[in-house]
C-alpha cells in the first residue's frame, strides 16, 4: 500500500508529469486563472471607487468569486446554435484553451527541474504559444455570427502583427545570451545582469506585445464589447464560454512566465540549492511571483485605458513595435560588443 | 485649435504615464460604495417616499385622486354600516376614502402637496420589496394602517451623507 | 465582386451592449462602414398623445420621463410654455431656484453622457467615475426637491420647495470637489493618448453642415457655432448670470466631449453665482399663494415648501397657443401647447434635442470604421427615449 502511494507520488513529482500537470502546467494555470480574474476585477473596482467581488468569502474580499463563477459556468447549458458548425463550435474553445497552456510544458522552473531541456526551448514556447489565436479564427467562423466573424478576422489581423515582433524581441534576448535554452539564459543572467537591465527596449516591446496578443486593455480589440458584443465568443454560453474567456488569461500566464525568465532572471537570485525538495518549491515560487507581478501589471491596464481601434493597434504594432523589436536586436549586439571589449 | 503637442511621441508617452500614475493614485483613495443591505443611507427630510395616510382627518375631498398623474390614487366607497342594518343614517351614508396602488405611484408628491388637511404625508423610506403586485395595492383601510416598512435580516448601519471636498460625499454613521 | 458580395449588413441593437434603445443598421465593407441607418422609435411612449388626456399639471411628471437625466430642463421648458399660455410669471426667487436646478441637472446629465461615452470606448473607469460624480448633484437635488431624478419641481407660477437649510455650504463643498476631480478625469480619460487617438478627427461635423442639418446643443457648439438659447433667448435668471458659451472649432468627437466638460465648468460657476445673488421672496405666484388656506402659512414657512392650491390641479388656460424653448443639457428643447379652454391641452408638441440630432448618425458615421460607431454615438450624447418621446 505504502509502496503504491510512494510510486504515485514519485510519478507525480517526476518532471514529466509535474510540469505539464501541476506547475507550471494545468493545475497552477487554473489557480492563476481563478486568482487573476478576481484580482483584475478588484483592481479595476478600487480605481473606480468600488469594491468589486465581495460577497463570496467576504473575509478575503470575495476571493473565491471565480470559483462560484466557474461552478455557474459548469452547470449552465452550453447552447450550440442550429446554424453553427458544430465541430468547430464545440472543439474550438477546448483546443483554444489547450493550446493556450500547452506552451507551459517547455518552461523550466529551476536549474534541474524541467520536462525537457532543449537547445531551442525558447522557440518551442513561442511557437506553441502562437497556436492559440488560430482557434479564435475557427471559433469566429464556426459560430456563424456576424459579430463572431468580425471578431475572428480581427484576431487574424492581430496574430501577424503581434507574433512577429514578439518573436523578434524574444530572439533579441537569444542573440544577447547566445543561446535559446531557457535554463542557460537564467544561468547567464545570474552571472551578468537581469535581461531587463541589459536590453530594456526588448523588455518594453515584449510587454506591450504581451498585452496585444492576450487582448488586454488597451488592445481589447477582439472582444470589444461595445462594438462587436463579445467578438468570436458572442454565441457561447456555459463552460464553453468559460474556456474561451479563460484562454487569454492562461496565455498571459505563460507569456508572463516567459517574460520572467527572459528579462527578470527567472528563479534568480536563488543559487542551485543542495537540500532535497528545494529544487521544486523555492525556485518555482520565485519564478511564479515574478510572473504574477507581470500579470497584475497587465490586468491593471483595464482600469486605465479605453481600447484602441484595430487599425491603430496594427499601426502601433507595425510602425512602432516592429522597428523597436528590430532595434532591440541591434541593442543586444551592441551590448555584446561592449561586453567583450 | 487642435493641440499640436499631441503629434509628439514624447508628449504622448507622458500622457500614458500620467494615465497610469493617476490610476495608481486611485488605488489608495477611499471607496465611494455604500453596501446597501448592511448600510442604509439616511434620506433627507422631505424626501418623497411612501405615503402616510391619516384617515381620521381626511375630509374625502378627492383632490389627491384628481391630481394623481399616474392614476395610482383612487377613491374607494366605504360604508360604516350596510344599508339594511340598524344604524344611524350617518353611518349608512357611503363615504369615499383614498387608496393607493404602489405599482403605479411615481412618487411625484402632488397628492401630498394638494391635500388640504395634511392627511397625506411622505415618509423617508422607499425600499420595500413585495412578493406580488396585489400586495402593492392599499385600499383605504390598509393605507391608513401606516406606510410599508422595509425589513432587514439584521438591523443596518444608518449612514448620513454630507458633502466633502475630498471624497464628494462622505457617509458618516447617523447615530 | 458585386457590392452585395462584400458588404455585410450588421444589425447593431436593440439587444446590443452599446446600442441603446434603438437599432443601428450598418452596412460594413471590411472594417469600413458604408452606410448607417438608425432605426428609431423603439421606445416611443406616445407622450404627446398621452398629454392630451391629462390635466396640465399632470403633464409635468409625464414630460420628465423621456429625457431622463435631464429632467429639470424639460420640466422648465413645459412650465414656461404653460405660464405664457396662462399669462403669469413666476416670482424672482422661483426663477432663480429654477435656474439652479436646471444647471445642477445639466451637470449630472453631462456626467451621464461622458460616462456612457467612456464605456463605449472601453474605459470602464470613466464610466464609473462619471456615474459617481453624477451622484453628488443627484444627492443635492434630492435635498432640494425630495426626489433623485424625477423632480417635478417646477409648477406653473413657481417652484414647490425653497432651499433647505445649509444648502449653500454643502453645495460649495460639492462644487469644490468636482473642480478637484476634473484634472484627474483629464489625466485618465480626456487626455489619455488612447482616447485622443479614438476621438480626434473622428466624425467631423463641419460648421456649414451643422447649421444646415439643424443640429442643436453641445454638438452644434463643438462645430464652432455659439448658439445657446440661454444667450439667444434668455429665460429665468440667465440674463443676470455671467457665463460663456463654450465652443470648439474642430467639430470632431473629441470637441463634442470637451464642450460638455467646458459646460460642466461653466455650470459650476453659474451655480456659485446663483447662490450668491439669489433674491429673497415668495416662491409661488401671488394669485396662487392667496388660494392656499391661511392655516398652512406657518407650516409652509417652517418646512420651506408650498401647498398646491386646488386651482392648480384643474388649470383652464384661455384658448390659444404658446411656445417656449430652453437650452436643455443635450440642446434646444421646444415646447408647444394649444389650448381649447378645457383643462386638458388640445395639442401638445415636444421637439427634443435628441430628435434633432439623430440625423447625425447617418451623416457622420459614414466611411469610418466599425469601432468608430460607438465612439461617435457616445460623443453625440444621443438618448433614444428622449428622441422617441
Amino acid at each position: 500500500m505504502m509502496g503504491l502511494l510512494e510510486w504515485i507520488l514519485d510519478l507525480l513529482l517526476s518532471p514529466w508529469l509535474f510540469v505539464p500537470l501541476i506547475y507550471p502546467g494545468l493545475i497552477s494555470a487554473f489557480a492563476v486563472l481563478l486568482f487573476i480574474i478576481w484580482f483584475e476585477r478588484k483592481l479595476a473596482a478600487k480605481v473606480q471607487l468600488r469594491y468589486g467581488p465581495l460577497y463570496v468569502l467576504k473575509r478575503l474580499g470575495g476571493a473565491i468569486q471565480l470559483v462560484a463563477d466557474l461552478l455557474r459556468y459548469l452547470f449552465a447549458e452550453p447552447i450550440v446554435p442550429d446554424q453553427a458548425d458544430r465541430l468547430a463550435f464545440i472543439f474550438g474553445p477546448i483546443l483554444l484553451f489547450a493550446s493556450s497552456y500547452i506552451a507551459a510544458i517547455a518552461i523550466p522552473i529551476s536549474y534541474d527541474f524541467y520536462a525537457f531541456r532543449s537547445e531551442i526551448s525558447l522557440l518551442v514556447v513561442l511557437g506553441l504559444n502562437t497556436l492559440a489565436p488560430a482557434f479564435n479564427l475557427v471559433i469566429g467562423w464556426g459560430s456563424n455570427n456576424k459579430f463572431g466573424l468580425i471578431g475572428g478576422l480581427r484576431e487574424g489581423f492581430l496574430i501577424t502583427a503581434d507574433e512577429i515582433p514578439m518573436f523578434v524581441s524574444a530572439l533579441a534576448m537569444a542573440v544577447l545570451y547566445g543561446t535559446m535554452d531557457l535554463v542557460r539564459m537564467v544561468e547567464l543572467q545570474s552571472e551578468w545582469l537581469w535581461g531587463i537591465a541589459l536590453n530594456p527596449l526588448a523588455a518594453v516591446t515584449f510587454f506591450v506585445l504581451m498585452l496585444l496578443s492576450t487582448s488586454r486593455f488597451p488592445f481589447e480589440i477582439v472582444e470589444a464589447e461595445s462594438e462587436i458584443v463579445m467578438g468570436p465568443f458572442t454565441e457561447y454560453s456555459g463552460i464553453l464560454y468559460g474556456l474561451t474567456m479563460g484562454a487569454s488569461y492562461v496565455k498571459l500566464y505563460v507569456l508572463s512566465l516567459l517574460f520572467a525568465i527572459l528579462f527578470l532572471g527567472g528563479w534568480e537570485p536563488l543559487p542551485p540549492l543542495e537540500f532535497p525538495g528545494s529544487w521544486l518549491i523555492l525556485p518555482g515560487a520565485v519564478l511564479f511571483l515574478k510572473a504574477l507581478v507581470i500579470m497584475c501589471l497587465s490586468v491593471f491596464m483595464r482600469a486605465v485605458y479605453p481600447r484602441y481601434r484595430i487599425d491603430q493597434a496594427l499601426r502601433l504594432a507595425w510602425h512602432y513595435l516592429f522597428p523597436a523589436s528590430i532595434l532591440s536586436v541591434f541593442l543586444s549586439l551592441l551590448v555584446l560588443s561592449g561586453w567583450s571589449i | 485649435m487642435t493641440d499640436r503637442r499631441w503629434s509628439s511621441p514624447v508628449f504622448r508617452l507622458k500622457g500614458h504615464l500620467d494615465a497610469i500614475l493617476t490610476g495608481a493614485k486611485y488605488l489608495i483613495t477611499p471607496r465611494a460604495t455604500v453596501r446597501y443591505p448592511e448600510e442604509v443611507i439616511e434620506l433627507p427630510e422631505g424626501y418623497r417616499g411612501f405615503i402616510e395616510y391619516k384617515k381620521d382627518i381626511c375630509i374625502s375631498c378627492g383632490l389627491c385622486a384628481t391630481v394623481c398623474p399616474a392614476n395610482a390614487m383612487k377613491m374607494y366607497v366605504e360604508r360604516a354600516a350596510e344599508p339594511g342594518e340598524e344604524a344611524p343614517a350617518e353611518e349608512v351614508k357611503p363615504k369615499r376614502y383614498p387608496g393607493i396602488n404602489y405599482t403605479r405611484c411615481i412618487f411625484c408628491g402632488f397628492c401630498v402637496d394638494v391635500c388640504p388637511t395634511g392627511a397625506l404625508e411622505h415618509v423617508e423610506t422607499h425600499d420595500v420589496a413585495y412578493e406580488d403586485f396585489n400586495s402593492m395595492i392599499y385600499p383605504p383601510g390598509e393605507f391608513a394602517a401606516g406606510p410599508p416598512k422595509p425589513e432587514f435580516d439584521t438591523p443596518p448601519r444608518r449612514l448620513r451623507p454630507t458633502m466633502d471636498e475630498r471624497r464628494g460625499i462622505a457617509y458618516e454613521p447617523a447615530d | 465582386m458585386s457590392e452585395e458580395e462584400h458588404v455585410l449588413e450588421l444589425l447593431i441593437g436593440p439587444q446590443h451592449p452599446a446600442s441603446g434603445h434603438m437599432r443601428l443598421v450598418a452596412k460594413v465593407d471590411g472594417d469600413v462602414v458604408v452606410s448607417l441607418r438608425p432605426d428609431i422609435g423603439y421606445v416611443h411612449r406616445t407622450v404627446e398623445k398621452l398629454a392630451e388626456t391629462k390635466n396640465y399639471i399632470q403633464i409635468i411628471p409625464l414630460i420628465e420621463r423621456p429625457p431622463l437625466a435631464d429632467t429639470a430642463n424639460h420640466n422648465l421648458g413645459y412650465v414656461l410654455a404653460l405660464e405664457r399660455l396662462l399669462g403669469i410669471e413666476a416670482p424672482p426667487r422661483a426663477q432663480w431656484l429654477r435656474t439652479l436646478l436646471a444647471e445642477m441637472t445639466r451637470i449630472h446629465s453631462h456626467f451621464y453622457g461622458l460616462g456612457i461615452h467612456g464605456i463605449m470606448l472601453g474605459s470602464s473607469t470613466a464610466f464609473m467615475w462619471a456615474f459617481w460624480d453624477r451622484e453628488i448633484m443627484i444627492e443635492l437635488a434630492q435635498r432640494l426637491t425630495g426626489a433623485r431624478l424625477t423632480y417635478s419641481y417646477m409648477i406653473p407660477g413657481g417652484v414647490r420647495r425653497d432651499l433647505p437649510p445649509g444648502f449653500e455650504d454643502e453645495m460649495d463643498k460639492a462644487l469644490r470637489y468636482l473642480e478637484r476631480r476634473i484634472p484627474d478625469y483629464h489625466k485618465i480619460f480626456f487626455d489619455n493618448p488612447v482616447t485622443r487617438a479614438r476621438l480626434e478627427g473622428v466624425g467631423v461635423l463641419r460648421r456649414e453642415d451643422a447649421i444646415r442639418l439643424g443640429i442643436v446643443g453641445p454638438n452644434l457648439r463643438a462645430s464652432g457655432v455659439p448658439y445657446d438659447v440661454r444667450k439667444v433667448d434668455p429665460y429665468c435668471a440667465y440674463p443676470e448670470l455671467d457665463f460663456n458659451v463654450v465652443t470648439r472649432e474642430e467639430g470632431d468627437s473629441l470637441a463634442r466631449m470637451m464642450v460638455r466638460v467646458g459646460e460642466i465648468r461653466e455650470s459650476i460657476n453659474m451655480i456659485r453665482q446663483i447662490l450668491k445673488k439669489m433674491p429673497d421672496g415668495p416662491i409661488l405666484e401671488e394669485r396662487y399663494l392667496k388660494m392656499i388656506p391661511p392655516k398652512w402659512k406657518e407650516w409652509m414657512a417652517q418646512h420651506r415648501r408650498i401647498k398646491l392650491p386646488a386651482a392648480l390641479i384643474s388649470l383652464r388656460p384661455p384658448k390659444g397657443e404658446a411656445v417656449a424653448r430652453v437650452e436643455a443639457a443635450r440642446g434646444e428643447a421646444v415646447y408647444y401647447i394649444v389650448s381649447d379652454g378645457s383643462p386638458k391641452p388640445y395639442r401638445f408638441r415636444v421637439v427634443s434635442p435628441s430628435i434633432r440630432n439623430v440625423v447625425l448618425f447617418e451623416h457622420l458615421i459614414r466611411n469610418c470604421r466599425v469601432a468608430d460607431i460607438p465612439a461617435i454615438y457616445g460623443s453625440l450624447d444621443y438618448f433614444p427615449p428622449e428622441a422617441d418621446r
